[in-house]
């Protein structure tokens, strides 16, 4: 019964502390502005210090009775406790002095004026950090740039999706906002020190931190899922954390909590991967090659250069820098391999099938160095022409269904780093060569036929 | 591939749609329509609708499927005897279906008068086949053997109840006529692939019966007529007129055709029609069409064993298998959409014995298209779909016997496959409760299902938008996800 009065007092201390404000603030005033200073004026500065003392020695009372239950944690009420105290103390002495009629001089009036004013001052500013959170005075101010809440964690070359991981760059950077400050080598309240992996899964007091694949037995967990009124919510001041960093806490704890879970897991995971893409601006799909790479738009008098009665072709982005090219005239000669030269690297998909393309021809191919589908079949190829395909290295799709090669080109896919299909039906590769090949690539397919 | 230009009205410069599309937007754009020459406006059609303002850069991301093979099987196969295997049908033959498992769904008027609805559990023994383990219903020898190349959904679902209204639905996202066919829109988003075949192609199994399928269902809705499909026929005559007539050569033609182009041109900056353009590029298609559709028709090329893959139907013009083959033909030129119909589906009796019939004609050539598909690398790039408009019910329409039954609609519930291009293989997604009747994961709704094919194909379904009556269309109208769980 005790504890609950002093507790609803504890609560009444964010209103009572307004008092002394005005109070002290009025009697300032008075002292400033009424230069006539009689014996009913000097009264009434008397009167003022006396109410800021007491209003200020109640507000102090109900302040302690506030800060013992365990809502704060020392390090914040340190500054605001003993700077109120001191305030108090000196307010009490003044009034003293000035009820005993002694004399101040302009100057220590003026001293001890600014003295308190500062007291106020930092005393206030820390109380309303601790009611409306770190930060909370500039925040609003119209040319701070707003702290939003949403983390961009951007994928280029530098920092490829691979290579960021849940704990490191999306909790912890959570964890340091929200936690740290109390939960640190310094500072580990609860006997818990969030700073450190290792430490951060042990946990404090309270049992283990994080208990690896069950959230609901996490103690960290479990704090920050209560509710906000709850005396042992987690933060216990500041902006607590939000869903969305509560359910990839969750998931991470949930499929394991590992330091390295790279970001790339969650696509496997449709509940959270939509929250993790909106959240993070982050594109999750797997890229292939075409997609991750950066090419310029197509010039238009480059392509006006094709002829338009044996090349077929089209974009493959809206982009307008990948092409998808097709010759549709019965015979193909060195110069229209030639006019293709000026846009080779734009090339993504070529299809030169039927229209008795030669051995010698495919050396032009080394242009081609963005290549990912080559079509080639139905023509008269030989292991002679294979060779000069080595060194597209980008292509993983070749089709020579139909051509006269054999056994001798296999030894050339399979130096052919982004090969993944072969198709082969209809040539001279033998049933034992595929075999072998296969056993020595097993990650490239080869599709024979029937 | 009408025009709609009024050549006897005093207004001669506009048709009363055109005029009235312009005039909505006030007479600032009439007058603005007025300024910019109907000449210029020469293949990009600036008439009558925003054609290319209105298409963003397509695709909109990079393709996975070039083009696509729609099997339809129209009239509705029944899932219960071919794919979808329930056992506790077999268990409860000729028990009434619970009364919580219809909870009290509307039933055709075919059935709903019934006084009893006995459990029909198929006739025919499922197996699991290939590594993937999907089961398949004996009707299916040759599908079943290439399971490992499919992607079944068992959960696919419509609000259409009878086939006209599901076929439309189908295949042009809405249960009303009137809307652009899927094959139409990729003509209008995506172009073509092969100057001289249209985007569009359609062929129908000869001499089939049952429900009827009719020339709207490749439709171009409101796009111009040019994005229609183009029904190729089976025997010597592919294309209805397209040969010229005794005693025209080539050449002939040729000039012929140059010249009435000039007229068509004059004639169309003096009315502006855009159906006009349409009509300039249908004479143009038919001229180079004399020589590739004979081209592409003639399978005499073909070796034996091609022939026996497809069965020995492939022989015979017109047949399910020889369409397939064409198929496959038409895939190798580029062609975007290629559209089989095969209809005698709809077994509300006689099933057990119809369906036997129906799956033979189909099976062999299905799984020989998608193998040959495979054999070439086409199927890499093309996706092939096999599916009609719902599905049947796990009840006997009319009297129950232990070896008859027949099935009427059910909307609720129907199987087809996927294979190619940017599908998973060998997976089933979705499923059906244990009386077929309901399903119980991850349901797709027809609009899922086009949102898909039109992702697979690099287009965002939400983005290719036609703008007709004073509001944008789309296939999917305002609905539709991309199912990404079958996406490879």
């Amino acid at each position: 019964m005790t504890s609950e009065i002093f507790e609803f007092l504890g609560s009444l201390h964010p209103l009572l502390v307004h008092l002394p404000i005005g109070f002290i603030l009025l009697t300032f005033l008075v002292d400033i502005f009424i230069k006539k200073k009689n014996n009913a004026v000097k009264g009434v500065i008397t009167l003022g210090w006396f109410f800021s003392f007491l209003s200020g020695a109640i507000a102090t009372l109900f302040g302690w009775f506030l800060g013992s239950n365990n809502y704060y944690f020392e390090s914040q009420i340190d500054i605001h406790k003993w700077s109120g105290i001191a305030f108090v103390g000196i307010a009490f002495i003044i009034w003293l002095l000035r009820f005993l009629n002694f004399h101040f001089s302009r100057f220590f009036s003026r001293f001890i004026n600014l003295t308190v004013l500062i007291l106020v001052l930092v005393t206030s500013h820390y109380g309303g950090e601790m009611t409306h959170g770190k930060g909370y005075l500039l925040k609003n101010l119209p040319y701070v740039k707003k702290e939003l809440n949403q983390k961009i964690l951007l994928a280029d070359k530098d920092n490829p999706l691979d290579s960021l991981y849940v704990y490191e760059d999306m909790i912890y950077p959570v964890l340091e906002e929200k936690c740290i400050a109390c939960h640190n080598q310094n500072n580990t309240y609860g006997g818990l020190n969030m700073t450190a992996y290792e430490s951060l899964i042990k946990g404090g007091n309270n049992g283990a931190g994080i208990m690896k694949g069950n959230p609901y037995q996490s103690a960290i967990f479990k704090r920050v899922n209560l509710s906000q009124n709850h005396p042992k919510f987690m933060p216990p001041s500041g902006t607590p954390m939000n869903y969305d960093e509560v359910a990839i806490l969750h998931w991470w704890i949930d499929n394991g909590a590992k330091r390295k879970i790279p970001l790339v897991k969650f696509r496997n995971d449709n509940s959270i991967r939509k929250l993790v893409e909106e959240k993070y601006q982050l594109d999750l799909k797997e890229k292939s090659y075409l997609e991750t790479l950066k090419l310029s738009v197509v010039p238009d008098e480059k392509l006006k250069l094709l002829n338009e009665e044996k090349f077929q072709w089209r974009f493959l982005t809206n982009e307008n820098s990948l092409l998808d090219l097709k010759f549709t005239a019965k015979k193909i000669s060195v110069n229209d391999l030639k006019s293709l030269d000026q846009i080779g690297e734009h090339i993504a998909w070529l299809n030169l099938s039927d229209c008795q393309l030669t051995d010698d021809m495919l050396s032009h191919f080394s242009k081609f160095t963005n290549l990912t589908r080559l079509r080639i079949q139905k023509n008269r190829l030989t292991d002679k022409g294979i060779k000069f395909l080595n060194d597209l290295e980008n292509l993983n799709e070749l089709n020579l269904y139909g051509t006269r090669i054999t056994d001798a080109s296999l030894e050339v896919f399979s130096q052919m780093k982004g090969l993944k299909k072969i198709f082969l039906w209809n040539t001279r590769v033998s049933a034992n060569g595929i075999k072998s090949f296969k056993s020595l690539n097993p990650a490239i397919e080869i599709i024979t036929g029937l | 591939m009408s025009m709609n230009c009024n050549h006897d009205h005093e207004n001669k410069n506009y048709s009363r749609r055109d005029f009235l599309t312009k005039t909505s937007l006030g007479l600032g754009a009439l007058s603005l329509g007025s300024l910019i020459s109907p000449v210029d406006a020469y293949g990009k059609s600036n008439f009558l609708n925003l054609l290319e303002s209105e298409k963003q850069r397509l695709p909109h991301f990079i393709p996975k499927a070039k083009r696509v093979i729609y099997l339809f099987q129209s009239g509705a196969p029944s899932q219960l005897d071919l794919f979808d295997y329930k056992p506790k049908l077999n268990e409860m033959f000729g028990q009434e279906v619970p009364k919580s498992v219809i909870g009290g769904q509307r039933l055709t008027g075919m059935s709903s008068g019934q006084n009893t609805f006995p459990i029909a559990g198929s006739l025919f023994n499922f197996k699991q086949h290939g590594q993937s383990g999907t089961w398949m219903s004996e009707l299916m020898p040759y599908t079943s053997k290439i399971v490992d190349e499919l992607c079944f959904i068992k959960s696919m679902y419509t609000e259409a109840i009878n086939h006209d209204p599901a076929i439309t639905m189908i295949q042009t996202g809405s249960e009303l006529p009137g809307r652009p066919s899927i094959g139409s829109w990729l003509s209008y988003g995506l172009g073509t692939d092969n100057k001289n075949l249209p985007e569009f192609v359609v062929l129908v199994t000869k001499g089939k019966t049952g429900q009827p399928i009719y020339s709207r269902l490749w439709g171009n809705g409101f796009l111009p007529s040019k994005h229609q499909g183009v029904q190729f026929r089976s025997g010597k005559d592919a294309v209805l007129y397209l040969d010229n007539p005794p005693g025209v050569t080539s050449g002939i033609r040729e000039e012929q055709l140059s010249s009435l182009k000039k007229l068509q041109h004059i004639n169309h900056a003096d009315i502006g029609d855009p159906e006009i353009l349409t009509k300039i590029s249908n004479y143009e298609m038919a001229y180079r069409m004399q020589t590739s559709v004979p081209e592409v028709m003639d399978i005499s090329d073909e070796p034996d064993y091609i022939f026996d893959l497809y069965g020995e139907d492939s022989k015979t013009p017109g047949t399910f298998a020889a369409n397939c083959l064409l198929a496959r033909k038409l895939a190798e030129k580029d062609v975007k959409f290629i559209q089989l119909y095969h209809r005698g589906w709809d077994q509300h009796g006689n099933l057990p014995k119809d369906i036997k019939k129906q799956a033979k004609e189909t099976d062999q050539a299905t799984a020989a298209l998608i193998q040959d598909l495979k054999q070439r690398g086409l199927l890499e790039d093309t996706l092939v779909i096999w599916g009609g408009e719902f599905g049947r019910t796990n009840y006997s329409q009319g009297i129950l016997k232990p070896d008859n039954y027949g099935r009427d609609h059910h909307p609720r519930c129907f199987t087809i496959f996927m294979a190619g291009a940017g599908v998973k293989k060998g997976i089933t997604l979705g499923a059906t409760d244990e009386f077929g009747y309901n399903i119980i994961e991850r349901p797709v709704h027809i609009h899922d299902f086009q949102a898909t094919l039109m992702h697979l194909l690099g287009i965002d379904h939400e983005k290719l938008t036609f703008k007709f009556q004073g509001r944008r269309y789309r296939l999917t109208d305002v609905h539709g996800n991309v199912v990404r769980e079958v996406l490879s």
